[in-house]
């Protein structure tokens, strides 16, 4: 006897989890005396669970990067349409959105800025906060090295890692 | 930094769920929290978005467009329900937005019946043999491939079901929330989606009722919990 559409569906919500006790005592009671509906639940669960082979994808190492400077540079085009470039001129978002670049390029960290606070808002041309957003992309490098950054006491031991009479030269000729 | 949630409920809900405090620390433009909810949530995303519209570029595309959303809706997020049946809820939007617009089109069921001239078809090795596992790293790539076939061929509402079921552990409830659906038509859903995926991958089940090969322990343990009677409350 073909299965019923109800029956199936009572199946599958058992085998998820999702029957209150007492349903579920029903169809393992059903389960238990009918082998048909037996062989349905053994293969909806067979095929289930041949997804598990399908792999985890996982997104690429510079995602979060990515998203956050499309975050402000989407966020400094919005501001844009509402303020008309100078005229003959770079457009003052565009220097904002090479300023972050750089920025980050540079690998400015959070370990700097703090003892140097006028650095913080330097790219502004107007000597104001940078946006939040801004912030975010460059406190990246903070996040992805905090483990790093939570190791060093102050600012005098990141220097000292840049004496050459300490750690040498790393050139291939050395 | 002191979190403010609105009412009782939005605090309690708050205090339960970890990334529901990391929203609300991105809500009140934390500087650090949204990287970090990236860092959390890009792999979920990307997976479940793979799943769905089969390229992972496209996949990674959503995924941002799914953060950027996040992050301008942020001064108008109250909790009401997991952060996550929240941002699957956009990334549901998004995907099933993309999919109509891709109008892409459910790949023909493969028929592996028939040997070909030079012997039988690598996935009949994968029926015949019943007594080993697909270990061979050769034949556990065309059965994904033929898994992820066999997914393809359900409709988008059933793929996202499935997927969010499987790769996310949603109960039906969340699903509901996550689809705009009522919990019944999620269940009639899964029904559809799961006898679809059986009728499809019917190559790869044993059906004359020998025991079938014991899972990977983690299957068994993920598998036992869903046995597990849920009692309404």
């Amino acid at each position: 006897m073909a299965i019923r559409d109800e029956d199936r569906e009572e199946l599958t919500a058992y085998l998820d989890g999702e029957l209150d006790e007492e349903a579920a005592r029903a169809i393992e009671a059903r389960l238990n005396v009918d082998p048909e509906l037996r062989a349905e639940a053994n293969a909806l669960r067979q095929a289930y669970d041949l997804l598990e082979y399908l792999p985890r994808t996982e997104a690429s190492g510079s995602f979060t990067h990515r998203t956050l400077e499309r975050l402000a540079l989407s966020d400094a085009s919005t501001v844009s349409q509402a303020r008309p470039a100078a005229r003959g001129g770079w457009p003052w978002w565009k220097s904002l959105a090479w300023a972050a670049v750089l920025l980050l390029a540079l690998g400015i960290g959070f370990g700097v800025a703090s003892l140097v606070p006028w650095l913080r808002f330097s790219g502004s041309p107007t000597g104001e906060p940078p946006a939040i957003e801004e912030q975010m992309v460059r406190y990246l490098r903070l996040l992805e090295n905090r483990w790093l950054y939570e190791r060093v006491p102050d600012l005098e031991f990141l220097q000292g890692l840049d004496r050459p009479d300490l750690f040498g030269d790393e050139s291939p000729d050395s | 930094m002191e979190l403010t949630a609105t009412g009782e409920t939005s605090r309690q809900m708050a205090l339960r769920d970890p990334d529901i405090r990391l929203m609300l620390r991105v809500r009140e433009d934390d500087p650090t929290a949204f990287a970090e909810l990236v860092e959390l949530y890009q792999h979920r995303l990307v997976t479940v978005l793979h799943h769905l519209v089969g390229s992972r570029e496209e996949a990674e595309d959503l995924a941002q467009e799914v953060f950027l959303r996040v992050y301008r809706g942020r001064k108008k997020y109250h909790p009401r329900a997991k952060f996550s049946t929240w941002m699957f809820t956009i990334a549901n939007n998004l995907a099933l937005n993309a999919l109509r617009t891709k109008q892409r089109k459910p790949v023909v069921p493969l028929n592996i019946h028939d040997s070909g001239p030079l012997g039988p078809r690598p996935a009949e090795h994968l029926v015949r043999d019943r007594e080993s596992q697909p270990n061979d790293r050769m034949q556990q790539q065309e059965l994904v491939t033929v898994i992820q076939q066999a997914l393809d061929t359900l409709n988008e509402r059933q793929r996202m079901a499935l997927v969010l079921n499987k790769f996310e552990d949603m109960n039906y409830a969340d699903i509901a929330e996550v689809m705009g659906l009522t919990t019944k038509a999620v269940k009639s859903l899964l029904s559809r989606a799961r006898e679809n995926l059986r009728l499809v991958l019917k190559d790869y089940i044993y059906m004359d009722g020998e025991a079938m090969p014991t899972p990977p322990p983690e299957m068994e343990a993920a598998a036992q919990e869903r046995r597990e009677p849920k009692t309404e409350t």
